[in-house]
């Protein structure tokens, strides 16, 4: 099938399209981590003495831990050294409008396709644009703000709701959990914070657009998103970023808190830098994600579309304690070139009657390597608890790899798991089928990955799912059999 | 020694140690230098691990420490122990015509054995048979004891064992019982090994049975067994394991299968054996090789029960299919962990794997891991895993017609295990099986 081969070379010399590097200045702390660099930061950022202590004692933790071994790939030793854990744009103004933002920022975000003003006026999505460190620029802060919903950047909240921080953050994902929740602890450059009140459905949909840019300096974004009782917020990640040499690490943290009766949907669209086609310069995604549906009929979905990063390698999770909540995690990721996903969920079924439903869908091309690890862990408290998961890979090209780790752990015989794996290529005959209806097999294959995927992608909102299908389509141009 | 059990199991891990040492230099034993070099290859690497922490991946859901605490003996003279007959009566599956050997602390014994006239089949005690071509050629080959700490010890340690072997173009007309019988006064740490051969175009059934003699004393036994199955040869493999509490299981099997070969293992264990670890490794290393692994684990009690199992594929053209039930009672723990391989050059591999649990006791636990790493695109892979209950609609049902709550809920067991049990080709194998599922949840 010499096609097969043609398409794979396109495949993977099809080059990033978003790399490109913006010049701001910026004030960057030197390189290395110590407790003077947490100082630093916690002081660059005006920070309550609290904070500074706990990103001290998380440091302090930090420095004791080892790497972990157990992943199902090559980790590339970090020099946590070598890192610059802090990168500003000077011009720290806040602005109202857009006008006042540096023209260059905004012309980063035209670039990728985003612009804040089209997307202001088109989607109505409120966007809190992290570049790099600092949040610039937040927009329909005051529609939300009749409603009572906060959403600002994390140092903002910091300063004027130190309160409902210092009550939430590090419950879900304590500074113990893993070495990168310790580091991220120690360093938090920036982030999100969104508090929904009792009783309001936020009108629209919260986005964030991360971006790493400023060179050797890793981000690490604390994101807190708190739905009280009754509440519900759909939240939406994207990313892109400039393409490099140097490998980047990004260790971000993200913490769901849901209420009684309460509902978050998180959704990310990843599509970080891969690096080049023999893995060199990608960004290292190495995130920490959970949530906690904390009262009764609490709901927590996660929706994730991976493409991008050198190793993606996070595993957003959903605690279940209150009685009826219900976690979903839906993933589609896609590995090319030398690409590794290691990647899944974990659900952990505390309370009565709690529900879990997991679809996943690998496809792996190139020389990529996709791992699904996910945990099912029912205690014995959790009577009827139930279980749906269901992990298909999909081959493309015999030099990747596809893998399937999945725990299942039941403490209770009420409940109910369920588990199913497959791992196949693209049937020859729904290509053939394609090919005699007029449909190359270039077209074919984006077809049958979009259906394949579809299950996912329905579950993004509208406007994430356009550019998730793009992203599918772009990044297996010219794709195979 | 980060990742093993030290406090604890210090003494008898000391003990092993000190037993190997005394042994080796000794050196009244008459073993070829390739026998002696491997046993201290495995000595070395034990020497390092020790017994296997829940740190370590495979163990993760087996604390072995509660097992290992007992002062174990390490050497058990096994001629001299008197054999109820009646013991090995029970343990035969009844009314098959058979020959049978019987294996008592990991040796055989002919005195209480059949005898084979049959040519082409060599039985002996696998102390006797070191200088056979076959024990040279096959032995410790295929067992990578890095990755396996009990492995480690059972090579270092072990002195006698079974060995058989069948020559090429050879069929054996009956099957083969072979029952592994314990009895033991003091608590014992045993490493009975075994190494069957079968040649070209050979084809044997071969039952083994695992019984415990009523005795206060514990037992560890920690066998291995490697299986070489040649070319287009056939080999039907049944496991049998019961036992009384005091007895603890490990049993390692490590499966070689060349071009065209076909090896199906039926497993089946009962409630009793305290701890009960099975490692089935099968490396499918030829074209056109089949493998089947059935396994149905009934637990009851605070058995733990914990089933590991790997299908490596790696040549073209091959297929395996495994299908592991468990039923748990009571507080009985299961564990199943099932790994298939897919190597870069197996390409138009089938591959399936399925583990089903039926959870009866309020405080029973499962902890079930499937797994599929797969390297090559032209495959077909699926695993499935599941954890459940009665279906209350056939329980109504059941009960609508009449049949009470027991009887009915005994039918939806049966009914569950049949998957298994169907796949039995010999009807005696499976009434027997099917009497001790009966027992099984009498208990």
């Amino acid at each position: 099938m010499s096609t097969d081969i043609d398409i794979l070379k396109d495949v993977s010399t099809e080059e990033y399209k978003y790399g490109f590097t913006t010049d701001i200045e910026m004030d960057i702390a030197p390189k290395g981590l110590n407790e003077d660099i947490v100082r630093f930061i916690s002081q660059k950022k005006n920070e309550p003495e609290w904070l500074l202590e706990s990103r001290l004692k998380a440091l302090r933790h930090f420095l004791k831990l080892e790497m972990p071994r157990w992943q199902n790939f090559e980790l590339p030793p970090i020099d946590f050294q070598a890192i610059s854990y802090y990168a500003a744009p000077k011009k720290k103004a806040k602005y109202n409008s857009l006008d006042e933002v540096d023209p260059e920022l905004l012309a980063t975000f035209e670039k990728l396709g985003i612009p804040l003003s089209e997307q202001k006026m088109l989607s109505g999505v409120a966007v809190d644009a992290v570049f790099d460190s600092v949040s610039v620029a937040t927009t329909f802060k005051t529609k939300l703000k009749e409603l009572g919903v906060i959403f600002c950047s994390f140092s903002e909240a910091v300063q004027e709701h130190p309160e409902l921080v210092k009550k939430y953050l590090g419950t879900v994902v304590p500074y113990t959990d893993n070495i990168f929740a310790a580091l991220n602890a120690a360093v938090v450059s920036d982030g999100s914070f969104v508090y929904i009140p009792k009783g309001v459905r936020c009108p629209m949909e919260l986005s964030t657009y991360f971006r790493i840019n400023a060179q050797n300096t890793g981000q690490f974004e604390r994101t807190l998103i708190i739905a009280d009782e009754g509440s519900y917020v759909s939240y939406l990640e994207g990313c892109t970023a400039p393409m490099r040499d140097e490998n980047q690490l990004h260790a971000a943290v993200v913490e769901l808190i849901a209420l009684d009766n309460a509902e978050i949907k998180y959704s990310t669209v990843q599509n970080w830098y891969p690096g080049d086609k023999e893995g060199k310069g990608g960004i290292y995604n190495f995130v920490t994600k959970r949530g906690i549906c904390k009262g009764v009929n609490a709901k927590i979905s996660w929706t994730q579309v991976e493409t991008g990063s050198a190793i993606t390698w996070k595993y957003p999770s959903v605690i279940l304690r209150g009685d009826n909540s219900s976690g979903e995690f839906y993933s589609v990721a896609l590995t090319k070139n030398k690409q590794i996903a290691d990647t899944g969920t974990k659900m952990y079924h505390i309370g009565k009657n709690t529900r879990s439903r997991i679809i996943s869908k690998g496809i792996s091309a190139g020389h990529g390597q996709n791992s699904y690890r996910g945990l099912v862990q029912i205690g014995s408290g959790a009577e009827n608890a139930r279980n749906f998961t269901q992990c298909d890979s999909l081959l493309i090209g015999d030099e990747c790899g596809a893998h399937t780790f999945p725990y299942i752990e039941s403490k209770n015989n009420t409940a109910m798991v369920e588990h199913e794996a497959t791992t196949s290529k693209i049937g020859e005959d729904q290509i053939f089928y394609l090919n005699q209806r007029g449909i190359d097999t270039e077209k074919a294959v984006a077809l049958i990955v979009n259906g394949y995927a579809k299950e996912v992608l329905n579950q993004l909102p509208m406007e994430f799912a356009v550019e998730a299908q793009k992203l599918l389509a772009i990044s297996l141009e010219g794709s195979v059999g | 020694m980060d990742n093993t059990i030290t406090q604890i199991s210090n003494s008898l891990y000391s003990q092993c140690i000190a037993d190997y040492e005394l042994r080796s230099s000794s050196k009244d034993t008459a073993e070829p230098a390739e026998l002696s070099a491997l046993r201290e290859k495995a000595f070395q690497q034990f020497k390092k691990t020790g017994f296997p922490s829940t740190k370590v991946e495979d163990w993760k859901y087996t604390n072995l420490t509660p097992f290992l605490k007992e002062e174990f003996i390490t050497e058990q003279e096994s001629d001299l122990v008197a054999v109820e007959e009646s013991l090995v009566e029970k343990a035969m599956v009844p009314g098959l015509d058979s020959y049978r050997v019987v294996v008592v602390n990991g040796v055989y014994r002919p005195d209480l054995s059949d005898n084979i006239p049959h040519e082409g089949v060599y039985l002996f005690p696998l102390s006797a048979a070191i200088g056979r071509p076959a024990f040279k050629k096959h032995f410790g080959q295929y067992t990578d004891i890095s990755r396996n700490h009990f492995a480690a010890v059972n090579t270092a340690l072990f002195r006698d064992g079974l060995f058989l072997e069948i020559k090429n173009n050879t069929v054996l007309g009956k099957p083969l019982q072979v029952v592994h019988l314990t009895a033991a006064d003091d608590h014992t740490f045993l490493q009975p090994r075994h190494l069957i051969v079968v040649g070209t175009s050979a084809a044997a059934t071969i039952i083994e049975s695992y019984v415990t003699v009523d005795n206060e004393a514990s037992v560890f036994i920690n066998h291995v067994s490697e299986i070489v199955v040649g070319e287009n040869a056939q080999l039907q493999h049944y496991y049998i394991q019961t036992g009384n509490e005091k007895a603890r299981y490990i049993h390692h099997t490590e499966v070689y299968q060349l071009a065209s070969s076909v090896y199906n293992n039926y497993k089946a264990s009962f409630p009793g054996t305290s701890l009960l670890r099975n490692n089935l490794n099968v490396a499918l290393d030829g074209e056109n090789v089949e493998s089947h692994l059935y396994g149905l684990y009934l637990s009851g009690g605070h058995q733990l029960v914990d089933n590991h199992t790997i299908v490596d594929h790696r040549k073209p053209h091959c297929q395996s299919n495994e299908l592991y039930k468990g039923v748990m009672k009571d507080e009985a723990t299961g564990v199943f962990n099932g790994k298939i391989f897919v190597r870069k050059d197996a390409q138009k591999t089938n591959a399936f794997q399925q583990n089903n649990n039926l959870m009866l006791g309020k405080k029973a636990v499962i902890d079930s891991k499937p797994q599929l790493e797969i390297f090559a695109d032209d495959v077909k892979c699926s695993h499935g895993s599941t954890v459940g209950q009665f279906n209350q609609e056939a329980m109504f049902y059941l009960k609508s017609r009449g049949i009470g709550d027991e009887k009915a809920r005994a039918l939806l067991i049966h009914a569950f295990a049949y998957d298994v049990t169907e796949k039995i080709p010999i009807p005696e194998v499976q009434a027997h099986i099917n009497q001790l599922i009966e027992e099984g949840l009498k208990s």
